[in-house]
């Protein structure tokens, strides 16, 4: 019920701040500013493994975007399959004799820097396998700009995608130290030079389940989240960053999932003990398009990770959970996560338990449990059509009836299965840090194309 | 157990309630957005030979009439914004053709009313068609709003429907008044917002550089880069001296733009300057003043804590002829860490243009830089291959 309270919450949050946002993307014009020298520059981060079969699409989609002054930097982490090569063969890439790295974050050894002047805003690091963390550390060492951010190679962004941000960024720039991007699935949709053409929902089971989570979390959750600065993560997909304060948190920190969220809690904590007024903020009108996994082992080896990697950050950081010193995020985000998303689980299983055990010792009183389980399903129902309502206010990505019947009929689905399966897989994501099991697990890529027919 | 079950059954009853609710709304919501989407269209269609017809004597000396007839809402909301994305695209008199029209159709005086709606999203949205049709006598009224508008992403629409609408330069002064009295840093986004005017904006930018308010000072500064404003020249004259950091800089680099001749103190003091954006400032414009008595200090700075200032200082050299790069090579040969990275860079991209070159004299540059090169790393290209370079720890950009 707790659980359920501060959701309501923080989505009556997000209300509250929707019509602000339909107004800003409405009737903010970005024809000029996307041509405008007074726009900060930005350095695009995309760290690559193994992504041969999207990479092309990607980097064309990012070398195409309305902004006026940017870098692409593509770090290819010592991927085992032909990344490289088929950047090098695209853009006719050659050796940079002398890179000029100026940055002095610790990295895995760079084997080099490859460019083509015909293309002047792209580089190609090569690096000995590191990590994500550790390739966009390397990112930073060779970036340019005050301004970074990052974007996973499986993803492509809207056109307009970085000059809202920027438009966001402008707004408050001494304050601003993180702005996150929209992240929706792309399986489904029509993908052709490296944009989304034709929006559509997934037609497969696990991705379709996984744009009604993402919904929900990004619209329902963080655009909440954000107007109290209680944000506490940016998605690894697609988030702008200042770059003087993430060299001063010491980078992303390697070796563990996680890393989104680790560089946002490090932000927190670093403005908030050097006393500077500062903003996580969120930008749901920048959208990133993103595949999801489509397979069961997929899905599960990234849940189990995401576990992993949440309950890594709050060890981490236990000092802040309930720490006035940290504001918001020490009295409510950081509880918020260690309760309601670490520790979630156990309480469901606990109280499913006991209310089991009740139920045993007195049959008559077995419709307490379809009570409970009703209020627990009708209240996450809530939630969703609260996120649905959201996306229709201010976005209208989906324009077709049918997909809204769809939405709301997995939104109803989620709760039979696949919502347990999530709890399932951050119990055994949690088991995996207990065994000290940190590997990535398998994350296999299909190409833009396949993807657009087999969604 | 029993007060818990009632508060469930409670709970259960308003949620099917919201969700009932909600579902409806959904629905709703989407078919009536859909079928707006269609009546646009429609409209858009059914006015397309309107359409061309405007687009057709914009710039014939003829007097443009309204669609015939009598127009729904839609209808005229599909007419205004084809009128307003056009305002935006021309200028002179065809954007005057268009201005007239959309006071003829009674949309200035319709969003005029809308200005005083209750709702706030009627106005903003209001605010924001007034500025694309340019109108001077709804600015009051906008700054009225913008004065009690909370700072957001609606202040900077308000911002941008005044500095489109204003006639005055006194208007445009109060409203980047009102934007920076928000303490929110955002000289650029004033700088963009003011260069949406109409009026002469070079003469408006003269006037903010006399301002007292140093906040004005710099966002005219700023919203001068890239334009040549040469009769401002004797007031960036004046405040390459101030005592405003930010102003000092931006002052510097658009003085310096202005391919100024500069004395040889002037060159010493701006390189020693405490602020590193004039020192990179001046080190840019050395090599474009083509000020080869200033190699010394250039070589100097290669040794700087500032990367932009490393750098600019070695861009800066590489374009002072032989002497320069010869400069560059010894720097690169002899000195050390990120005073010989710099070098060593900069190097490496000047060699790799060999062959881009198609101009004689363009070749012969380079061929002169070549044998300055050689002479220092030998004629074997492979010694130009060096590792990657690891400069600095100067994230300074």
């Amino acid at each position: 019920m707790a659980v359920s309270a501060l959701y309501f919450v923080i989505i009556m949050l997000s209300f509250r701040n929707i019509w602000d946002i339909y107004r800003r993307a409405s009737y903010s014009k970005y024809n000029t500013l996307s041509g405008s020298e007074l726009v900060p520059s930005v350095s695009l981060l995309v760290p690559a493994y193994n992504e041969e079969l999207t990479i092309t699409e990607n980097v064309r989609c990012l070398m195409t975007l309305n902004y006026p002054t940017y870098e692409v930097i593509v770090i290819n982490d010592g991927s085992s399959d032909r990344t490289l090569d088929v950047l090098i063969k695209e853009y006719e890439l050659t050796l940079l004799p002398n890179p000029e790295v100026r940055g002095r974050l610790e990295t895995k050894p760079v084997r080099g820097v490859y460019y083509n002047p015909q293309y002047p805003h792209l580089y190609v690091i090569d690096k000995e396998n590191g990590g994500k963390a550790d390739s966009l550390n390397a990112g930073i060492n060779l970036s340019r700009y005050p301004l970074i951010s990052s974007i996973d190679a499986d993803s492509l962004l809207e056109k307009d995608a970085l000059i809202r941000m920027a438009r966001m960024y402008m707004e408050n720039p001494e304050e601003t130290v993180a702005i996150g991007g929209d992240v929706r699935i792309a399986n489904g949709c029509v993908i052709e030079n490296g944009a989304v053409k034709n929006v559509s929902l997934p037609r497969k089971m696990w991705p379709m389940f996984q744009s009604i989570e993402y919904m929900k979390a990004f619209l329902g959750g963080r655009i909440g989240w954000s107007q109290i600065n209680g944000l506490i993560i940016v998605s690894g997909a697609f988030g702008m960053f200042r770059k003087d304060y993430v060299i001063a948190v010491g980078g992303y920190r390697g070796g563990y999932p996680g890393e989104d969220m680790n560089i946002i809690i490090k932000l927190h904590r670093y403005m908030l003990e050097n006393k500077i007024r500062y903003r996580v903020a969120f930008c749901p009108e920048a959208v990133c398009w993103t595949q999801a996994p489509d397979t069961y082992n997929i899905l599960s080896n990234q849940r189990k990770r995401w576990g992993r990697g949440n309950l890594k950050n709050m060890i981490e950081n236990r000092d802040m959970v309930f720490n006035p010193k940290y504001k918001v995020m020490g009295l409510l985000t950081m509880p918020y996560n260690v309760i309601f998303e670490a520790l979630n689980p156990y309480f469901r299983i606990t109280g499913l338990l006991a209310l089991l055990g009740y139920v045993m010792l007195d049959m008559t009183n077995w419709h307490v449990l379809l009570v409970f389980g009703l209020v627990n399903f009708l209240s996450g129902y809530l939630l969703s059509i609260g996120a649905l309502l959201l996306e229709e206010i201010a976005f209208r990505r989906y324009t077709k009836l049918s997909d809204l019947v769809k939405m709301l009929l997995f939104s109803a689905l989620k709760f039979v299965g696949y919502h347990q399966l999530g709890v399932l897989w951050r119990v055994q994501g949690h088991i995996q840090y207990l065994q000290n099991n940190n590997s990535w697990g398998t994350m296999t890529r299909q190409s833009w194309k396949d993807k657009k027919e087999a969604a | 157990m029993f007060s818990n079950l009632a508060l469930a059954y409670g709970f259960i009853y308003v949620c099917l309630g919201l969700i009932a609710a909600g579902i409806i709304v959904l629905f709703y919501m989407k078919i009536k957005h859909n079928a707006e989407q269609r009546e646009m269209e429609h409209y858009a269609a059914k006015h397309h030979d309107y359409f061309v017809y405007v687009q057709a004597h914009l710039h014939d000396d003829i007097k443009l009439e309204l669609p015939p007839g009598k127009l729904t809402r839609a209808e005229r909301r599909v007419i205004q914004a084809k009128f307003i994305e056009w305002i935006e695209q021309f200028k002179g008199e065809a954007r005057e053709k268009l201005l007239h029209l959309c006071r003829e159709a009674g949309f200035v005086e319709e969003d005029l009313r809308a200005l005083s709606s209750p709702r706030k999203g009627r106005r903003i949205e209001a605010a924001y068609r007034l500025g694309g049709m340019r109108a001077e006598e709804a600015v009051p009224q906008l700054q009225q709003l913008m004065n009690r508008t909370r700072y957001g992403p609606q202040t900077i629409i308000l911002a941008r429907a005044i500095a489109k609408s204003a006639n005055e330069q006194r208007q445009i002064r109060e409203m980047l008044s009102r934007l920076l009295s928000y303490g929110k840093a955002i000289h650029h986004m004033a700088a963009d917002i003011l260069l949406e005017t109409r009026l002469d904006a070079p003469s408006l930018m003269r006037k903010l550089l006399d301002d007292q308010d140093p906040g004005l000072v710099k966002v005219a500064l700023v919203a001068m880069w890239g334009q040549a404003v040469p009769a401002a020249v004797p007031t960036l004259n004046r405040l390459v001296g101030s005592e405003e950091k930010d102003v000092r800089a931006e002052a510097v680099k658009l003085y310096l733009g202005s391919n100024p001749a500069l004395k040889d103190d002037t060159i010493a003091a701006l390189m020693r300057d405490h602020a590193w954006e004039v020192r990179a400032a001046a080190a840019k414009a050395l090599g474009r003043l083509h000020a080869a008595g200033s190699i010394p200090l250039l070589a100097e700075a290669l040794k700087d804590e500032n990367w932009h200032v490393r750098n600019n200082s070695a861009e800066s050299l590489a374009m002072l002829g032989e002497q320069g790069f010869e400069t560059l090579c010894q720097a690169a040969l002899t000195g050390t860490g990120p005073a010989r990275e710099t070098a060593l860079y900069r190097i490496e991209r000047i060699m790799a243009k060999e062959g881009d070159h198609e101009e004689v004299e363009q070749m012969v540059a380079f061929n002169k830089k070549k044998l300055v090169y050689d002479r220092y790393f030998g004629i074997q290209p492979s010694k130009r291959i060096g590792t990657v370079a690891g400069v600095g720890g100067d994230y300074t950009a």
